[in-house]
């Protein structure tokens, strides 16, 4: 895919799931990439660096807790000193609770689920919103989810915050369209991830019946139309969501 | 250049203004120093001094002479 080689992106939640996959495709099409994630590990640090050498980009592993906001602001001061661009934001990390009715769901649960799905988000795209706007170039994609849409699957606190996630990136493609930075989501429907294994079994066949496709979509297939929407291919497209669901 | 230099070049710069405008400049003042403006001072001025500002100080940043104190505080330490 062109439109995306030379170009930095910073990726959150690239130790699993969605996020691992993304950062793959974004360094497939010659991306360099900050790759975000909790915890250092020697098996992730490895795998890094084989795809950085498989690909011959860039890639820059960066440690921090999203549930602490002076972490969050030391990784991206860390990112600021090496001096490069930052073209891509794709914030990808999130989390996700055990099943439970609405009225079995605490708000200290509910709260716990914003703080990373929304609060941490915001906190990590104003800061490297800001390097975009001096740079007057950018784009950010964040991670929703059809549940923010449909109202299913998952919990109400998730659906919550990832329609939060839909409202932010609509009110920021308009904010920061003025500084060239175009802002989108991605909305998954049943992806087979470790996130997706948290849902009740039998609501997740039942909506894998309703699915056109009749499966559960991969990772990559999400990742994808994340390059998309980061690469210059989609350079009149902002404030969009876009399902990636197989069709429902 | 000294710190004041780049703090002055931060607002000509992004506003497009001269520098006998600068002394008792308030936000919104100025056409250019609306809401995008705010944003594109405060990443020039990110830029200039290898800094982050904390959100707080983003809103408390209301003038020129504001912005300088701001800057001097501990956890940027400007000094002018």
């Amino acid at each position: 895919m062109c439109g995306l080689s030379g170009k930095t992106a910073v990726i959150t939640g690239t130790n699993r799931g969605i996020g691992k996959e993304v950062l793959r495709v974004f360094a497939e099409n010659g991306a360099n990439v900050f790759a975000c994630a909790r915890n250092q590990n020697a098996q992730f640090e490895f795998e890094l660096s084989t795809i950085s050498e498989e690909n011959n980009v860039n890639i820059f592993p960066i440690y921090f807790d999203l549930s602490d906001p002076q972490q969050i602001k030391t990784a991206v001061q860390k990112i600021r000193k090496t001096a490069l661009t930052v073209d891509v934001l794709v914030n990808v990390a999130g989390i996700v609770e055990e099943s439970t009715s609405f009225g079995m769901t605490s708000i200290e649960k509910m709260k716990k689920v914003f703080d990373i799905n929304f609060f941490s988000l915001t906190q990590l795209t104003q800061y490297i919103s800001r390097i975009m706007i001096s740079q007057n170039h950018g784009s950010i994609v964040n991670i929703s989810s059809i549940a923010a849409i449909d109202g299913t699957p998952a919990q109400y606190e998730y659906a919550a915050s990832k329609a939060a996630v839909i409202g932010g990136t609509k009110k920021l493609a308009r904010e920061l369209a003025d500084h060239n930075i175009r802002v989108n989501a991605v909305a998954p429907g049943i992806i087979d991830t470790d996130m997706g294994g948290k849902i009740d079994p039998v609501l997740k066949d039942e909506i894998i019946a309703k699915v056109i496709m009749k499966r559960m979509g991969t990772p990559r297939e999400v990742a994808n139309a994340c390059a998309f929407l980061s690469s210059d291919l989609a350079s009149y497209i902002t404030g969009q969501v876009i399902r990636v669901d197989g069709g429902i | 250049m000294t710190n004041l230099e780049k703090y002055n070049d931060a607002f000509i710069t992004t506003f497009e203004i001269t520098e006998d405008q600068l002394a008792g400049l308030k936000y919104q003042d100025i056409q250019a120093w609306d809401s995008v403006g705010h944003m594109s001072l405060i990443a020039a001025l990110e830029d200039a001094f290898d800094i982050m500002f904390d959100t707080d100080d983003i809103i408390d940043f209301s003038s020129y002479e504001k912005g300088k104190e701001i800057l001097s505080k501990e956890e940027y330490g400007v000094k002018f």
